[in-house]
C-alpha cells in the first residue's frame, strides 16, 4: 500500500521547471532514498510534498488524501514531517524546548508534551542535554535534535533532507542506526541523501532524480548498474 | 483643470528632491542592509547646516552645498564607523532601534541647542515664481529640481565609471563575493552611509528655504524616504528615482484635492499597498 | 527528570517570596506614603508595566516588533475618553470597549501587516499607527482634533449603593493600576508556560520551522498581537481616565511607540520581569528629568552653580531632554545590552558561576523565556535564514531555505 503517491508533478520557476512530470510512489512501512546531483530538484520536491510550494502541475496523494495546496502546518497535522537540509534549530529555546514544540503538534497539553519530548530525545540520545540552550550544540547534536523534534509531532510519513551532510564517519553512523531504528518502529521515511554508502544500506528503493526529472526508479542493485545513472552521476560507488 | 496641472508640475519638481533622500537611503540599504531610521534626522540637520550657514556667513543656500555635502559625508561616515558598524550582524529589528536611538539623539540634542521655534530661511527669491506654459512655479522648486537633476546624473556616473562606484555596487550585490575580489566592504559601507547621509543632507538644504525648518521636521521625511524606497526597489537608485517623483506628484494631486490635513495619509496608504501588492517595488525583481 | 528540571523547582520558591512580599509592600503604600508625588510615579510606572507587558507578548515571545503600539494605546486612550466626555459612561465600562475597540483593529492590522517580515514589518506597523495619528487629528467631530479631550469629572465609582471612591485623590488610581499591572505580569506568566508561549517563542525563533512543526504562524502572530491590543489599550484607557487630557501626539505619536518599545528593551526583551524593570528605570529617570530634580541634585551638590551659563542651561533645557535620554537608552541598550538590563546580569552571573564549562548556558528556572549564551559570538541569535534579511518582505512564496534547488 502506498502511504504516498508522487502523480505527474511539476514545479516551475518562471521558465524553469524545478521538478518535471515526477512520478513515484511511496509504499508503507518502507525508505525510499531520494538522490540526483546538485540541482536535480530533490529539496524543491520535498517543498511541493510539505506545502512549501504548490505544484504547477500533478498531485501530491498522501494516504489517500490530495495534499495540493496545503500549508506546511496542516500537513504535518496530517502526518507528515520533514527535516531541514540546513538544520534548523529552535536556538534560544532549551533542547527539550525545542522537542516539546514538535509534540505541540498532538497535544494542547504542555506536561503531556514535555512526556513525548523527553522519550523522543532519549530515542536520539540527547536526554542528557535537554537543558541545554539548542543553540550550543555541535552540528553533529542540531541534527539528533531536529529528528527527535520532529518525531514528536508523531508522522506516518518522515522526510529527511541530507541529514547527514556536515557530519563526520562516527555521527553518520549514529544517523543511519536512528533512521533504521525509526523504520523499525513503523515509520516510512523518504531520504535525500549524498552519501551514497548510506543510500545502499538504508533504502528498500531509489528514485534518481537529474535537471528536475526522474531519471530512474529500483532497488539499490539495479540503479547502482543502471547506465544511465552512472553516466549522470560520474562517480556513483557500490 | 488648471488645479491639476499646477500640482502636478509642483509634484514633479518637489519629487526631485525627495527622489534625493531615497537614493541616500537605498544606498544604505542596498550595501549595509541596515533600514536607517534616522534619514529624515539626517535631512534635519542638512536643513540647520544650511540655515545657519546662511544666517552667518549669508551665503546662499543653493551655493553653501558645496559644504553641506562633504560635511554631511564626514557625518554620516562617523555615524556608520561608530554606530552602525556594530550592529551590521544583528537582528534587523535592533538595527532599526538603534538607528531610531541615533535618530533621536539628533533631532533632540537639536531642539535643545536651537529651540523647538520654527525657523524659516529667506532668500531674495524665495517667494518668487516663474511661469512656463501658463503654470505658476515656485523659482526655489525649480533651482532645486535642476540641481537634483544634475547631482543625479553625477552620482549615476559616479557608480557606473568610477572604481569606487563599483565596488559600492558590488558589495550591494554580493558582500561575500565583494570581500573575495579584495574589496574592502566595511570601507564601502562607511563610504555608503557617507554618501546617503551627503545625499540627504543636500536635500535638507534644498527645500530649507521653502520649508519650516524644526527640530522634528526629519521624522515626516524618513518616512516619506521609506515609502520612496519601498516603491522603487529597495537597492536601486533609479527605482528611487521614480519612487520620488511618483510619490511627490501622489502628495501634491492628493492635496490639492483633499487638502492637506489628509496629505500624509496618501503615502503610508500607498506604502502599505506597496508593502502588500508588490513588494519588491518598481525595479525590484518580482516573486515567481 | 533532568538536571535543569530539577534545579528549577527549587529556585521557584525563592522568587514565589519575594513576589508575594513585593505585592503586600505595595498594598501597603498608600496607607504609609503621603508623597501624591510617589503616587503619581507609582502609577506611571504601573501602566508602563503593562504597556511593557503586553508590548513583550508579541515583541519578546514572538517576535515581531512593533514599533507602532501607540496606535492600540490611542485607541485604547480616545474610546474611553470619547465614551466617558460625550456620552457620559463611565470609565470602567469604557476602557472594556476600548479594549474591544482595539482588538477589532489588531485584527484589521495582524491581517495587513503580518504578511511581511523583518524590518518590514516594523516599518509597516509604524506606517499604520501614523494613519492612526493623522485620522485622529483630522476627525475633529469625532476626537476633537489636534485640541484633545479634556475630561471634567470622572463619576463616582458606587457598588450596590456604597460609595466606593469619587477618584478626587492619586489612590484608586494607584490601586487601579496596581491590580492591572498585576494581571498583565501574571497574564503575560502564563502565556509562557502554556502552549500559546511555545508557539510564540517558536515562531520568533525560526517561522518556518516553526510551520513545518504544525503551527499556523498567523494565528499565532494573530493571538499574540490580539492579547498584546487588548492589554495596551486597558492601558490607554487607564492613562487617559488618569492624566484627564489626551491628544494625537501624546497617545498615537511614534514618540509613544518608542516608549512602549524602550520600557520592554531596557528591561528584558522576552522576559517576564524585563517590562517591570524597564518600567521601573525609564519613569523615575524620565520624572527626574521633568521635573528639574536631576538639576536640583547637581546644583545641591555643588557641582554645578544655578547662576552658571551651565546651571542655567541646564534647568531650562533638561526638563524637556527625557526624549533625549530614550535616544540615548536605546542606542547604549541596544550596541552594549540587547539583552536588557536583566539579561545583562544574568549574563554576569552564568559567566561568574560556569567559568569554565564551555558548552552552553544552563536555563535558570522555569520562568525564562530566554536562555543566557555564554558562547562568544554575538548576542542577537544570528539570522541564519532568508527570514531575517529579506531583499523582499514578502513571507509565503519564497523558499524557506536558500539552496533549495538540491
Amino acid at each position: 500500500m502506498a502511504i504516498l503517491e508522487i502523480n505527474h508533478v511539476s514545479r516551475y520557476f518562471g521558465g524553469l521547471a524545478a521538478n518535471w512530470d515526477v512520478s513515484f510512489e511511496v509504499p508503507e512501512g518502507t525508505i525510499v532514498g531520494l538522490i540526483g546531483p546538485n540541482g536535480a530538484g530533490k529539496t524543491t520536491l520535498f517543498n511541493c510534498i510539505t506545502g512549501y510550494y504548490r505544484p504547477s502541475k500533478g498531485e501530491i496523494v498522501f494516504q489517500g488524501r490530495r495534499m495540493n495546496g496545503l500549508k506546511p502546518d496542516k500537513v504535518c497535522k496530517l502526518g507528515m514531517a520533514r527535516t531541514w537540509q540546513k538544520v534548523r534549530p529552535l536556538t534560544n529555546l532549551s533542547v527539550l524546548d525545542n522537542a516539546v514544540v514538535g509534540a505541540l503538534c498532538r497535544t494542547n497539553s504542555v506536561r503531556e508534551a514535555r512526556e513525548i519530548a523527553h522519550e523522543q530525545l532519549r530515542v536520539v540520545h540527547l536526554d542528557g542535554r535537554a537543558g541545554l540552550r539548542a543553540g550550543a550544540l555541535p552540528i553533529g547534536e542540531r541534527k539528533r535534535l531536529e529528528l527527535a523534534r520532529v518525531l514528536a509531532t508523531k508522522p506516518r510519513l518522515l522526510l529527511i533532507d541530507e541529514a547527514m551532510g556536515g557530519l563526520n564517519a562516527a555521527e553518520s553512523e549514529e544517523i543511519i542506526r536512528l533512521i533504521l531504528e525509526i523504520k523499525d518502529q513503523g515509520l516510512t521515511q523518504i531520504v535525500i541523501e549524498h552519501d551514497m554508502k548510506a543510500i545502499m544500506r538504508l533504502s528498500d528503493r531509489i528514485v534518481v532524480l537529474n535537471s528536475g526529472e526522474k531519471l530512474a526508479e529500483g532497488t539499490p542493485q539495479e540503479i547502482v548498474a543502471n547506465p544511465q545513472v552512472i553516466e549522470a552521476y560520474l562517480g556513483v560507488e557500490q | 483643470m488648471a488645479i491639476f496641472e499646477q500640482a502636478l508640475v509642483s509634484g514633479i519638481l518637489i519629487g526631485g528632491v525627495y527622489a534625493l533622500i531615497g537614493i541616500g537611503l537605498t544606498i544604505i540599504f542596498g550595501v549595509m542592509r541596515v533600514i536607517n531610521f534616522a534619514h529624515g534626522d539626517l535631512l534635519m540637520v542638512g536643513m540647520y547646516l544650511t540655515y545657519y550657514i546662511f544666517t552667518i556667513l549669508h551665503i546662499d543656500p543653493f551655493l553653501s552645498i558645496a559644504i553641506t555635502i562633504p560635511l554631511m559625508f564626514l557625518f554620516g561616515a562617523f555615524l556608520q564607523k561608530f554606530f552602525i558598524n556594530r550592529v551590521l550582524n544583528a537582528l534587523p529589528q535592533n538595527q532599526i532601534l538603534l538607528t531610531i536611538g541615533l535618530g533621536l539623539i539628533m533631532s533632540n540634542t537639536v531642539m535643545l541647542a536651537f529651540t523647538s521655534d520654527y525657523k524659516i530661511l529667506t532668500t531674495k527669491y524665495s517667494s518668487s515664481s516663474v511661469t512656463i506654459l501658463g503654470i505658476s512655479i515656485s523659482s526655489p522648486l525649480v533651482i532645486s529640481f535642476a540641481i537634483t537633476v544634475a547631482i543625479s546624473l553625477a552620482l549615476t556616473w559616479f557608480l557606473r565609471e568610477t572604481n569606487t562606484g563599483q565596488a559600492i555596487r558590488a558589495t550591494a550585490q554580493d558582500r561575500e563575493a565583494a570581500t573575495l575580489m579584495g574589496i574592502n566592504v566595511k570601507r564601502m559601507s562607511i563610504i555608503a552611509f557617507g554618501l546617503g547621509s551627503a545625499l540627504a543632507g543636500t536635500a535638507g538644504a534644498l527645500i530649507a528655504p521653502t520649508y519650516y525648518i524644526f527640530p522634528q521636521v526629519g521624522s515626516i521625511f524618513t518616512l516619506k524616504a521609506f515609502v520612496i524606497t519601498v516603491l522603487g526597489g529597495l537597492g536601486s537608485v533609479s527605482g528611487a528615482m521614480i519612487g520620488g517623483v511618483l510619490i511627490g506628484v501622489a502628495e501634491s494631486v492628493g492635496g490639492a484635492y483633499l487638502g492637506s490635513g489628509w496629505k500624509e495619509v496618501i503615502t503610508f496608504v500607498l506604502f502599505l499597498l506597496v508593502l502588500l501588492l508588490k513588494p519588491s517595488g518598481l525595479r525590484g525583481k518580482s516573486q515567481t | 527528570m533532568t538536571p535543569a528540571a530539577d534545579a528549577g523547582k527549587g529556585t521557584h520558591y525563592v522568587p514565589l517570596a519575594l513576589i508575594t512580599l513585593s505585592i503586600g509592600v505595595l498594598l501597603m503604600v498608600p496607607l504609609f506614603v503621603e508623597s501624591t508625588y510617589l503616587l503619581h510615579m507609582m502609577i506611571l510606572i504601573f501602566i508602563n508595566v503593562i504597556i511593557g507587558s503586553a508590548w513583550n507578548i508579541l515583541g519578546g515571545y514572538t517576535g515581531q516588533y512593533s514599533v507602532g503600539h501607540a496606535a492600540y494605546f490611542g485607541v485604547g486612550a480616545y474610546t474611553t475618553m470619547i465614551l466617558l466626555q460625550y456620552r457620559q459612561i463611565a470609565p470602567w465600562y469604557g476602557i472594556w470597549a476600548g479594549a474591544v475597540v482595539a482588538l477589532m483593529t489588531a485584527l484589521i492590522i495582524g491581517s495587513i501587516c503580518f504578511r511581511l517580515r523583518g524590518s518590514y514589518f516594523v516599518l509597516a506597523s509604524i506606517a499604520v499607527a501614523e494613519i492612526f495619528r493623522v485620522s485622529a487629528l483630522n476627525l475633529k467631530a469625532i476626537t476633537n482634533g489636534a485640541e484633545g479631550i479634556l475630561i471634567t469629572e470622572i463619576p463616582p465609582l458606587t457598588i450596590g449603593g456604597t460609595l466606593i471612591t469619587d477618584w478626587e485623590s492619586k489612590i484608586p488610581f494607584y490601586y487601579t493600576g496596581l491590580i492591572f499591572a498585576l494581571v498583565s505580569i501574571t497574564v503575560s506568566w502564563l502565556v509562557l508556560r502554556s502552549k500559546l508561549g511555545y508557539c510564540f517563542q517558536a515562531i520568533r525563533e525560526d517561522q518556518d520551522a516553526a510551520h513545518s512543526l504544525g503551527i499556523n504562524p498567523t494565528l499565532y502572530k494573530n493571538a499574540a498581537l490580539a492579547i498584546s491590543a487588548i492589554f495596551t489599550a486597558l492601558a490607554g484607557g487607564l492613562y487617559g481616565a488618569y492624566v484627564g487630557f489626551i491628544d494625537p501626539s501624546t497617545v498615537l505619536g511614534l514618540e509613544k511607540s518608542i516608549q512602549i518599545v524602550v520600557v520592554c528593551i531596557i528591561g528584558g526583551v522576552g522576559t517576564i520581569f524585563g517590562p517591570v524593570l524597564g518600567a521601573a528605570l525609564l519613569v523615575p529617570l524620565s520624572e527626574a528629568l521633568r521635573s528639574n530634580v536631576i538639576t536640583d541634585l547637581l546644583i545641591k551638590a555643588g557641582l554645578v552653580r544655578a547662576e552658571s551659563p551651565v546651571g542655567v542651561f541646564l534647568k531650562e533645557n533638561l526638563a524637556h531632554a527625557h526624549v533625549l535620554i530614550y535616544g540615548i537608552l536605546v542606542v547604549i541598550v541596544i550596541l552594549f545590552m540587547p539583552e536588557g538590563v536583566l539579561g545583562f546580569f544574568r549574563k554576569m552571573a552564568t559567566r561568574r558561576g560556569s567559568r569554565g564549562s564551555g558548552v552552553g548556558g544552563r536555563r535558570k528556572g522555569k520562568d525564562l523565556a530566554v536562555t543566557s549564551d555564554s558562547e562568544p559570538s554575538t548576542h542577537d541569535p544570528k539570522p541564519a535564514t532568508l527570514d531575517s534579511h529579506p531583499a523582499t518582505p514578502n513571507s509565503d512564496p519564497r523558499p524557506p531555505t536558500p539552496d533549495s534547488r538540491g
